[in-house]
């Protein structure tokens, strides 16, 4: 039988997972290897940056996922500009700051192929936008003056379009 | 952008590392100390880290290129997209430095500490510390390299967190990832105080157990381990020849893939080296008090042994690496430097044939580069040596015993092939060396000296195959056959004349074929099959001729046989020839049978004058119509003196059948009309020359057919001699073979091979010669002799006195010219 993990979220909600299957986080997965197997191995695994709501997200993902081979080098190179999986993309249909503690989780955990995806949504919400546009998306203050924005645009002039 | 939930995400937050270090440091001493640590510690730990660097401080300006617009040039880093409250993030970056810096100090406290406790500790006792220490620190290192992860994590989308990563990435050499930098330490620290103390003891250690102590060997693969792994930070530089090593991977990898592979360095210098001297002294001491003390053969094992044990002590508990340096260091200690005693006790060996330590000295001198050669010399002059005194045992009774010459050559060649083969694992130096020593003894030696010619060894080689081929009632089986023919080629191989083999086996192969004395024909062929392939088609055409000839023959006889019954209706039986008395025998119910040999292929020489007589001259005639008659333009000549015939006798008590030669015949049919002749009568009527007469009648004589007048002795025949029939012959038997060879034809033809063998050489160097220039068109005396001798050093080895003879011949027949300008060089005349 799989080894259940328990899993404790900020706000107090426990999730057991499969081990297996929250190795995807490499974080958890040191853990584990490295701390000596203790007798009261039912430990409960606090998570203090991540709450309810997030970790029943990132359990979700790490289950779709957990048969997934892990990619390879040249796998990797390409993924960083292909499309998301119709999975990914589906369940990643969630309001910005969702999204955004999401990104954080992933971070926090190091689960890489849940960062790489939801970078790679947020990319693609910025891809083809005008500065203003951007700040409209992520309801951004602009905080240049107009001087200090000419001296940017200035600077960039060569990578701009014709 | 909404704003994030409050308390779910902290990245609004400051972490000040004052704020988060104390109870980090509580629990990194908690990891050092080896008191257990619950999931829920570390999660709080691994937070503790995160947070601090992923939240954005304030006060970080101080580290190097810490201002935005230097920040604004690497295109990697992307504005972090913080809320508005922390735009202000100029010293993210180098949030690590400081946490970095106290981790740091932490180690070396530590370390220092630990040092201290070990720092009087001596021989085992420190080994026992330095293990225990080793391992527990590298385990708590990795638990504190777990914690500090985020520290040391590269993550593209982030500015922050990943301070070790950019560091490394930029080069700068003395930050390392976590726990390497545990690694670094300890080397800084308590190995830098300690590890003289520690090699010490472990190479006193593998010194107690090189004296046959048991020791904890664990002990040493422990310091070797954690020696390998403190390699890790070194540059490439320190890599020298090792390349090898660095690619195998060490069994105490560490939990992170370092940016630099293992590199031995500190294995080397602080271990290595001192433990390839300590062995080299310890066998230079050993090898010379046991040699001193024992037999070399003795020393041999003990050496055998010492090197085994070395190669297992690199496998227990040694670096891989080691082996093959050890091994060197040992071979020159131990077998090196005691080369010259191991190659007199070489040739005691030999002498001795013991077989076993012979085989043992190969192996260990075998392990040394380029040092069999003496040993090569040895075996080869001792076998010359074994073999030219067995030969001289022999006597000079083996220069007319060919069984006994060939078979004590191949007792000497078996016994050193044998020895060869097993002892020296048939290393290709000694194969040649039992050949070239073979190759002396065999064509120069006691036997070849006594007839003053090396043609000796082919001659009485080609003896021996007439023996075991020639019918006897003592022939091999086939299997065994075949066996002795292959031992006559091992002979064979090393004979330098092969010319002169050939010559004496053509002829004696011609005897066997024309009287039918070939004990199997699967024999003769096998054996000429052989020669063909060790000489090639050329060497063995004639062989083969002769054989088809045979063969030929045979068809020939029936056709004959064929033609005369178809010929008896029409040419009505008026013979009078009838050999010996019976009298109503006509030619064509004479038995006739005839072998028609080529002339080119034939060693045999033409008749001498001869008168067939009468009775046996009309099968004769009628074969030469025969043959006219079926092949127009060939010449038939008679080879009288090999033919013979059987003649069956009425006159005395029995009838007896006499197996004769036709000169015999010839002369005992005269006696069909007369019972005594004068030799000169006989001479007339045979027109035989004197001495070939005399000699079958001397045999006539011997047997005891013909009779001299009392007193007279067969040895002192003369024209005038009377020889008559000798009516009361009585023997046993009834079928009585006379046909014994004549003296004069046997030392006739000696004389006669070997002087075609001498014409046969000067036409294959004139043909050599001839061939080469021709290629060459104008080429220097020196270098023609030298091609010519390699040319034909597969037949026989040409002497340069013949070369130089028959170089003035090609002059002469205007082949070849001198050159005008050079007189050293000859030109080709086309």
């Amino acid at each position: 039988m799989a080894t259940l993990l328990k899993l404790q979220s900020n706000d107090g909600l426990q999730l057991e997972v499969e081990r297996e299957v929250i190795f995807c986080s490499q974080m958890i997965k040191t853990m584990i290897q490295d701390l000596p197997a203790n007798d009261d191995d039912d430990d409960v695994i606090p998570l203090p940056n991540v709450c309810g709501e997030i970790l029943k997200k990132v359990v979700e993902w790490a289950v779709h996922h957990k048969d997934d081979a892990p990619p390879s080098e040249e796998e990797e190179a390409e993924k960083s500009t292909d499309n998301l999986s119709t999975w990914d993309s589906e369940f990643l249909k969630v309001d910005q700051a969702t999204l955004f503690e999401l990104i954080l989780a992933a971070n926090y955990l190091d689960i890489k192929g849940l960062l790489d995806s939801s970078c790679k949504l947020v990319a693609s919400m910025i891809k083809g936008k005008t500065p203003q546009e951007i700040r409209t998306t992520f309801n951004i203050r602009n905080d240049f003056t107009q001087s200090e924005e000419e001296q940017i645009r200035k600077e960039n002039e060569w990578c701009e379009e014709k | 952008m909404m704003p994030p939930r409050a308390g779910a995400n902290n990245g609004s937050r400051h972490f000040d590392l004052d704020q988060i270090w104390d109870d980090l440091r509580q629990g990194i001493e908690q990891v050092y100390a080896r008191r257990g640590m619950s999931k829920p510690r570390y999660m709080e730990l691994y937070t503790h880290v995160y947070n601090y660097c992923t939240s954005v401080h304030q006060q970080g300006g101080a580290g190097p290129g810490g201002n935005t617009r230097a920040a604004a040039n690497r295109p990697t880093r992307a504005r972090p997209t913080g809320t508005g409250a922390s735009n202000h993030n100029s010293g993210a970056q180098f949030v690590g430095q400081e946490l970095y810096k106290r981790l740091k100090e932490f180690l070396n406290d530590y370390l220092n500490q630990l040092t201290k406790t070990g720092g009087d500790m001596m021989g085992e006792q420190v080994l026992q510390f330095y293990t225990k220490q080793w391992e527990e620190y590298r385990f708590s290192s990795k638990v504190l390299n777990g914690v500090c992860a985020y520290l040391n994590r590269y993550d593209p989308l982030q500015s922050q967190g990943h301070w070790v990563r950019r560091e490394c990435d930029e080069g700068r050499t003395n930050v390392y990832e976590i726990y390497q930098l545990t690694l670094v330490t300890w080397k800084e620290t308590l190995f830098e105080k300690l590890h003289q103390q520690v090699t010490n003891a472990v190479l006193a250690l593998i010194e107690r157990e090189r004296n046959g102590e048991t020791i904890n060997t664990t002990l040493i693969s422990g310091v070797i381990g954690s020696y390998v792994e403190l390699g890790i930070e070194e540059e490439d530089t320190t890599l020298n020849g090792s390349l090898m090593s660095s690619t195998t991977t060490t069994p105490t990898a560490p939990p992170a893939p370092s940016r630099t592979g293992p590199h031995l360095g500190t294995y080397k210098n602080h271990f290595e080296n001192q433990f390839l001297a300590a062995t080299q002294n310890f066998y230079a001491k050993e090898s010379v008090e046991f040699i001193g003390q024992n037999p070399v053969t003795e020393y041999m094992k003990k050496a055998e042994q010492r090197l085994t044990e070395e190669h297992n002590r690199v496998e227990k508990y040694l670096h891989d690496s080691t082996l093959n340096t050890l091994m060197k260091a040992c071979e020159t200690v131990l077998i090196q430097n005691q080369l010259d005693t191991l190659h007199t006790e070489f040739q005691n060996l030999l002498q001795h044939e013991k077989k076993d330590d012979l085989g043992r000295m190969y192996q260990l001198v075998a392990r040394l580069e380029d040092a069999l050669g003496d040993m090569k010399n040895f075996l080869e002059a001792h076998i010359c040596t074994q073999g030219l005194n067995a030969l001289d045992e022999l006597g000079e009774s083996a220069q007319s015993d060919p069984k006994t010459y060939v078979t004590t050559i191949l007792e000497v060649h078996k016994n050193y092939h044998a020895l060869v083969l097993t002892a020296f694992k048939n290393d290709s130096g000694f194969v040649a060396a039992l050949d070239k020593a073979c190759g002396k003894f065999i064509n120069n030696n006691a036997i070849t000296k006594a007839v003053q010619s090396t043609q000796k060894s082919p001659e009485l080689l080609a003896r021996y195959c007439d023996l075991l081929l020639k019918k006897t009632n003592k022939n091999p089986e086939d299997q065994e056959m075949e066996d002795t023919l292959n031992q006559v080629m091992v002979v064979f191989k090393y004979l330098e004349d092969k010319d002169v083999f050939q010559k004496f086996y053509s002829k004696m192969l011609a005897n066997r074929l024309v009287s039918h004395m070939s004990a199997s024909d699967e024999a003769e062929s096998s054996m000429i099959g052989k020669l063909k392939h060790a000489c090639g088609f050329e060497y063995t055409s004639k062989l083969q001729r002769m054989y088809q000839d045979i063969g030929l023959s045979k068809d020939l006889n029936d056709e004959f046989k064929q033609w005369m019954t178809t010929n008896e209706a029409t040419a009505a039986a008026a013979g009078t020839a009838t050999p010996s008395s019976t009298s109503s025998s006509s030619p064509s119910n004479l038995d006739f049978q005839i072998q028609v040999l080529s002339s080119g292929s034939w060693p045999f020489t033409q008749c001498v004058e001869f008168a067939l007589p009468s009775e046996l001259e009309q099968s004769v005639n009628k074969f030469n119509e025969f043959y006219n008659g079926k092949h127009s333009g060939r010449k038939l000549s008679w080879l009288y003196n090999r033919s013979k015939g059987d003649i069956t006798t009425n006159c005395f008590k029995n009838k007896y059948i006499f197996q004769a030669s036709t000169f015999q015949m010839a002369v005992l049919l005269m006696f069909n009309s007369n019972d005594s002749y004068r030799v000169s009568e006989l001479a007339d009527a045979t027109r035989l020359k004197m001495d070939i007469l005399v000699q079958v009648l001397q045999i006539l004589l011997k047997v005891k057919l013909l009779l001299l007048p009392a007193g007279e002795s067969e040895d002192d025949l003369t024209e005038g001699s009377v020889v008559s029939l000798f009516k009361e012959y009585k023997n046993k038997k009834l079928r009585v073979n006379i046909n014994v060879p004549l003296k004069a034809e046997i030392k006739q033809e000696q004389e006669q091979t070997h002087q075609v063998i001498e014409e046969d050489r000067k036409l294959l160097i004139q043909a050599a010669i001839v061939r080469i220039m021709k290629m060459r068109k104008v080429h220097k005396h020196q270098q023609l002799v030298a091609e010519v001798l390699t040319q034909l050093s597969a037949r026989f080895n040409p002497r340069v006195p013949m070369i130089k003879k028959c170089i003035d011949i090609l002059i002469e027949k205007e082949y070849l010219e001198r050159s005008a300008t050079d007189r050293d060089s000859y030109s080709y005349l086309a």
